[in-house]
């Protein structure tokens, strides 16, 4: 039987591989994803597919290198710093092919295999930062 | 002969010095949060970052140099600040994942946001580790400073 951390392990590695069909594989249809800097709080695979694709897209060399996996029951957080150059817009920001580093700390549940929760925590102030966006308010302006 | 009582480290324990952790965070009890971590405590608040020409200024370094200025800096701007407690998870090694709403309405300046009487409210992940002693010893905490930054009507990326 694969354990909650088993499951995580497995997404994860598929992430860091930029594979996010393999990640998706681990994924219950109905996952609940909360996303706080995207104000994002809804269920189904779909969304969550769409939060992996974009980041795949948008950093064509994204780097995934995972610090921590604490395993509390069912419950799995993730601590990792994601790293890549822009090769796309993403989240409102335009290409300016800037470097980014961010510290994030996702927290899964899982249950027979399957993810059925996932809560990503970063910081967007710290990811506009990174790719010189100077306004909340006029993200797309460089 | 004397008994005395010492409570082990399991899951339950390690939860429930972190439950008194945020119901003293919520009584702007900072000694009393102080004194739940062991005198080494590390810290980490990851979106605490200042770029400044020169240098970064970050929230990492232990509980009573960085932490605790940094609670009571917070709980002055904000002299209404609160949290709640959505989750927590833990586990026999002592490991704890809090999810937690902060919140409280600005009443001082916050970093570079001047203050305007606005309030906020932003979802946090805090991971904790509590040794054996039952004292914290590392703190942990991620959210995104920008939810907070726009709410309170600041809307440069500083």
């Amino acid at each position: 039987m694969t354990t909650a951390a088993q499951t995580v392990h497995m997404f994860l590695d598929a992430f860091a591989r930029r594979d996010v069909d393999a990640a998706m594989a681990v994924v219950d249809s109905q996952v609940a994803v909360t996303v706080p800097p995207f104000g994002l709080n809804e269920k189904g695979a779909d969304v969550l597919r769409a939060v992996l694709a974009d980041q795949v897209r948008a950093f064509p060399d994204l780097m995934i290198t995972v610090s921590r996996v604490i395993a509390t029951g069912d419950v799995v957080t993730a601590l990792f710093k994601a790293e890549g150059t822009q090769g796309a817009d993403y989240a409102g920001a335009i290409n300016q092919e800037k470097h980014l580093d961010i510290d994030q700390a996702w927290r899964f549940v899982a249950a027979e295999g399957l993810i059925t929760e996932v809560a990503a925590y970063w910081c967007q102030a710290q990811l506009y930062r990174r790719l010189a966006v100077k306004r909340y308010d006029e993200v797309a302006i460089a | 002969m004397t008994e005395t009582t010492q409570r082990s480290r399991t899951a339950s324990s390690a939860a429930a010095v972190v439950t008194e952790f945020f119901d003293r965070y919520r009584a702007h009890d900072v000694d009393g949060m102080t004194d739940l971590c062991s005198m080494n405590a590390g810290f980490s608040y990851v979106p605490v970052e200042i770029w400044g020409k020169q240098r970064v200024l970050r929230g990492d370094g232990k509980v009573r140099t960085i932490g605790k200025p940094l609670w009571t800096g917070l709980i002055a701007s904000f002299p209404n600040l609160s949290n709640t407690v959505h989750s927590i998870a833990s586990n026999d090694d002592g490991d704890v994942v809090v999810q937690a709403d902060i919140e409280g309405t600005q009443q001082l300046a916050w970093g570079l946001v001047t203050p305007a009487g606005r309030h906020y409210r932003e979802p946090h992940l805090f991971v904790f580790h509590v040794g054996p002693d039952l004292l914290i010893d590392d703190i942990a905490a991620y959210w995104n400073d920008a939810g907070i930054s726009q709410q309170l009507g600041h809307n440069e990326v500083d």
